[in-house]
């Protein structure tokens, strides 16, 4: 710093060289005002007179903050300090009313371009295994993540499926890349005190089909109702439990601008079951059979499909595969299965769901096809459009496979067994040469022996002993011939 | 460099500068907090959301920081917290309101102000059509809600306001209430009706709702403690008697006549007519060419009745219904198709039971209509 500007010099003048003192420049600078001596003693009325306004301004701004600051609850005061330039995090406002008009999510065939919004809903229960492999899907989805709300219900888990899900949806959100991140993550825990088992046999057996759908219909219900809101355009139903799927699965089914459309649902079986086979069979076409079954029935009554009790005679989506199909042909269904379900926001707005009731002897999924089809919204099929469910072995399959196994394992028994008798064999041949050898050179030694007993009749005895030893390491190996022969036999 | 400036030049300012600065700032201070919108309290601010895309039954954060939004965050609702009792204002559980309204009218809003319940545990529903009427009363509606939310008293301010507009070809019949109720129109009008009404439902239900209020955009007088009285019966599906108001012109007065003929217990004459029924026809209420003989709630209400007499009933009306949450979650919905020759609201009566809840009406719990049109107050 310069000198003169230091604290410490009272003395050094602040202003510039060319001013005075009191602040009025002389010389060559034009000034209006003569520079008159005014006497120090007095200070003049009218500077007495702005000193006590000033006092009152200042005195009447105080006052006025005070009132502000205690008239205002919150940050607001401290917007008007910052003038509003400055924002902290917690700086926001509520905003309390909302206005959507539903023509405008009615749903079109390329909703990508239009910024359509989807809704999808995956209902869980027990289902930490498959969520790995669920969640490898929802990334690969093409359809842009920022259109796509994703709603989890989890209800009666015993397991992880909750934190597991949680984790994995949350390390989505927080993804460095902004693709990655979904709209509104919505994860919904509701028990319904389901006590059917979920394994694999009580699940599918004939006896707990109706009461298990109703209950699974109920829980789509209380997923949607929570989750649906007035900007979606699409909803898709999505099993966790799928194991193969396009990536581009909800653009092809869009494509067809359809108010429900489902793809076919197979699955990957082991090759000694044929290495495939039709797995959602909810989804067919009605036939005058089934109506007639449906007369006889009573009012409770749910049809399931699939069971030989109730033999309707249904053409089904699933048997109608060709794997070399065009995949966009479509068929009219009357009964959809819920593996995999786009259907337009406002088949579910107008008030089509997933009846947790015998809705013309049918519930669930298959249920909602029929109502949808009653409010005359469309309902197709993609017979070759194909996505792949999980094997889960059945109980009669996994009996199969544990004989399979037993039948393995004795062959495998059987090739150790046979293994370790070629090891003995080899050994007791091993053992018989190692004999002969010691047999020789004893022999050999006795020989010697008698040769230094040096005498004719001596060697004659010789050769004799020889052939005795020859004729026992024949007998031995006769016998392992016989060994070998019943171990022939065995295999 | 800077020009000399000392102290001294305050000596020179003009007393009559410093007022007009110091009035300018208070001024400023004053427009800069006058311009600013009112807030909320603390307790309200922590309960919205905090992005856009959240249940509509909250309110949700406005960032005023600018800048890029987050990505939405991954919020878990546990609906086996959600109570449903009798006791709604102790546990405070939310309730929300929905309306479809095709004519706005002031009494309606002036009635709902008057509520007794919380106001910061109501959510209120609207979905109108899209026709001049509807733009109409969506104007109006809106006048009324930014006077309400904006600069009306804190107590006063709802939850939250959701308006929909409806998406439903309207079929051309006249709001004209003669010609609104005739026989041959009210299938094609109740469809359009039970349409609206879910697509209200499914659309703002939200994860936290225990209760919903159907309430008609012309239900113009309800008990301000209409919400504690019905849920105090703990009933799933609960309907109030509704009258209209009128002028009576051989007594010369003001009187009430039943309104809401849809709230009845079914008759063996309804039930035989439906069976003769074909599959896609439908038993109406109230019209002379098809007589069932039903018993109607609108008939029962005795004037020194017990005001919190129950009736189990089999078809309900939508004019004011409270329901439990869990019913419309189930999948109780206002069928737009015949549903066992019901349609709409009757027809909603009976999904709830085929699903197990038993729907009951206050034969002796009034709420009021205006006069018909035409008619003044």
């Amino acid at each position: 710093m310069l000198p003169f500007s230091s604290p410490g010099s009272k003395v050094t003048p602040r202003h510039h060289v060319g001013g005075y003192p009191n602040g009025y420049p002389r010389g060559k600078t034009f000034h209006i005002s003569p520079h008159r001596y005014q006497p120090r003693g007095t200070v003049p009325a009218y500077r007495r007179r702005t000193h006590s306004l000033v006092r009152l301004a200042a005195l009447a701004a105080f006052l006025f903050l005070v009132t502000l600051i205690s008239w205002s609850r919150g940050s607001s005061i401290l917007s008007v300090f910052s003038l509003g330039l400055v924002s902290g995090p917690g700086d926001f406002e509520l905003e309390t009313v909302r206005y959507h008009d539903l023509s405008n999510v009615q749903g079109t065939a390329r909703g990508w371009e239009r910024e359509e919004r989807i809704l999808l809903c995956v209902p869980l229960r027990d289902a930490e295994a498959h969520l790995p492999m669920f969640f490898s899907h929802l990334r690969n989805l093409t359809y842009p993540h920022h259109l796509i709300d994703v709603a989890f219900l989890v209800s009666d888990s015993t397991d992880n499926t909750l934190e597991v899900l949680v984790k994995n949806m949350e390390d989505i959100q927080a993804a460095e890349e902004e693709a990655m991140h979904f709209g509104e993550v919505s994860i919904i825990e509701k028990d319904f005190g389901q006590t059917v088992n979920q394994d694999v046999e009580s699940r599918h057996g004939f006896a707990a089909q109706a009461g298990r759908r109703k209950l699974m219909a109920r829980a789509r219900n209380w997923l949607l109702s929570a989750a649906l809101r007035p900007y979606h355009s699409w909803v898709y139903w999505r099993d966790v439990d799928v194991e193969t799927a396009p990536f581009t699965i909800l653009e092809d089914l869009m494509r067809h601008n359809k108010d429900v459309i489902v793809p076919n649902v197979w699955r990957p079986l082991p090759e000694w079951l044929g290495g495939e086979q039709p797995y959602d069979l909810n989804s067919w076409q009605e036939s005058d059979t089934a109506l007639q079954l449906a007369d006889t029935l009573d009012e409770d009554a749910v049809i399931v499909e699939g069971y030989a009790e109730y033999a309707t005679y249904r053409p089904h989506l699933a048997y109608l595969r060709d794997p070399y199909g065009d995949p966009d042909m479509e068929m009219e269904l009357d009964g959809v299965g819920g593996v995999s379900i786009l259907a337009k926001a406002k088949v579910f707005r107008y008030g089509v769901h997933f009846p947790a009731f015998s809705f013309e002897k049918h519930a669930e999924t298959e249920g909602f096809g029929k109502m949808a089809r009653k409010m005359d919204f469309s309902v197709i099929g993609l017979p070759h459009y194909t996505i792949w469910h999980a094997y889960e072995p059945s109980e009669d399959d996994i009996k199969h496979m544990e004989q399979m196994k037993r039948e393995q394992l004795a062959r495998e028994q059987a090739e150790k067994e046979k293994a370790e008798k070629a090891k003995k064999l080899k050994e007791s041949f091993g053992d018989a040469t190692g004999q002969w050898e010691q047999d020789k050179t004893a022999m050999q030694n006795i020989a010697v022996q008698e040769k230094k007993k040096g005498a004719a009749a001596a060697a004659a005895a010789a050769v004799s002993k020889d052939k005795a030893g020859a004729r026992a390491a024949a007998g031995k190996v006769e016998e392992l011939g016989g060994q070998n022969e019943r171990l022939e036999a065995k295999t | 460099m800077a020009r000399p400036m000392g102290a001294v030049r305050l000596k020179k300012t003009n007393p009559l500068t410093l007022a007009v600065g110091a009035a300018l700032c208070i001024f400023i201070l004053y427009f800069l907090l006058g311009s600013s919108t009112p807030d909320f309290s603390a307790s309200r601010k922590a309960s919205a959301a905090s992005h856009p895309l959240s249940p509509p039954t909250s309110p949700f954060r406005k960032s005023t920081g600018g800048g890029k939004l987050k990505p939405p965050p991954v919020t878990r609702y546990n609906l086996n917290n959600v109570t449903i009792t009798p006791k709604p204002l102790e546990n405070r559980e939310n309730i929300l309101i929905l309306t479809p309204m095709a004519r706005f009218y002031p009494e309606y809003w002036d009635n709902i102000l008057r509520l007794e319940y919380p106001h910061e545990l109501i959510t209120l529903g609207f979905i109108l059509p899209k026709t001049k009427e509807g733009n109409d009363a969506t104007r109006e509606l809106q006048k009324q809600i930014a006077k309400t939310q904006k600069s009306g008293p804190e107590k006063d301010r709802f939850k939250s306001i959701i308006i929909l507009r409806e998406d439903i070809d309207a079929p051309l019949i006249s709001q004209d209430e003669s010609e609104r109720h005739k026989l041959k129109n009210q299938k094609v009008r109740r469809a359009a009706m039970a349409k609206a009404r879910n697509s209200l439902l499914f659309s703002t239900l939200g994860p936290s709702t225990s209760w919903i209020l159907w309430l008609d955009a012309d239900v113009v007088e309800t008990p301000p403690t209409i919400i504690q009285d019905l849920a105090r019966h703990d009933q799933a599906i609960i309907a109030p008697n509704c009258f209209q108001r009128f002028w009576n012109s051989d007594k010369k007065e003001m009187d009430e006549r039943p309104y809401d003929f849809n709230n009845w217990q079914d008759s063996d004459t309804a039930l035989e007519m439906a069976k003769r029924m074909g599959p896609d026809e439908i038993l109406l209420e109230g019209y002379s060419e098809m007589a069932t003989y039903r018993t109607l709630m609108a008939y029962l209400f005795k004037e020194d009745g017990l005001l919190h007499e129950e009736l189990p009933l089999d078809g309900v009306g939508g004019a004011a219904l409270l329901v439990k949450a869990d019913v419309h979650r189930d999948g109780a919905m206002f069928p737009a198709f015949p549903f066992y020759h019901l349609i709409e609201t009757e027809g909603f009566a009976k999904m709830a039971k085929r699903l197990g809840w038993q729907p009951v009406g206050l034969p002796n719990y009034k709420v009021g209509y205006p006069p018909p049109s035409g008619q003044r107050y």
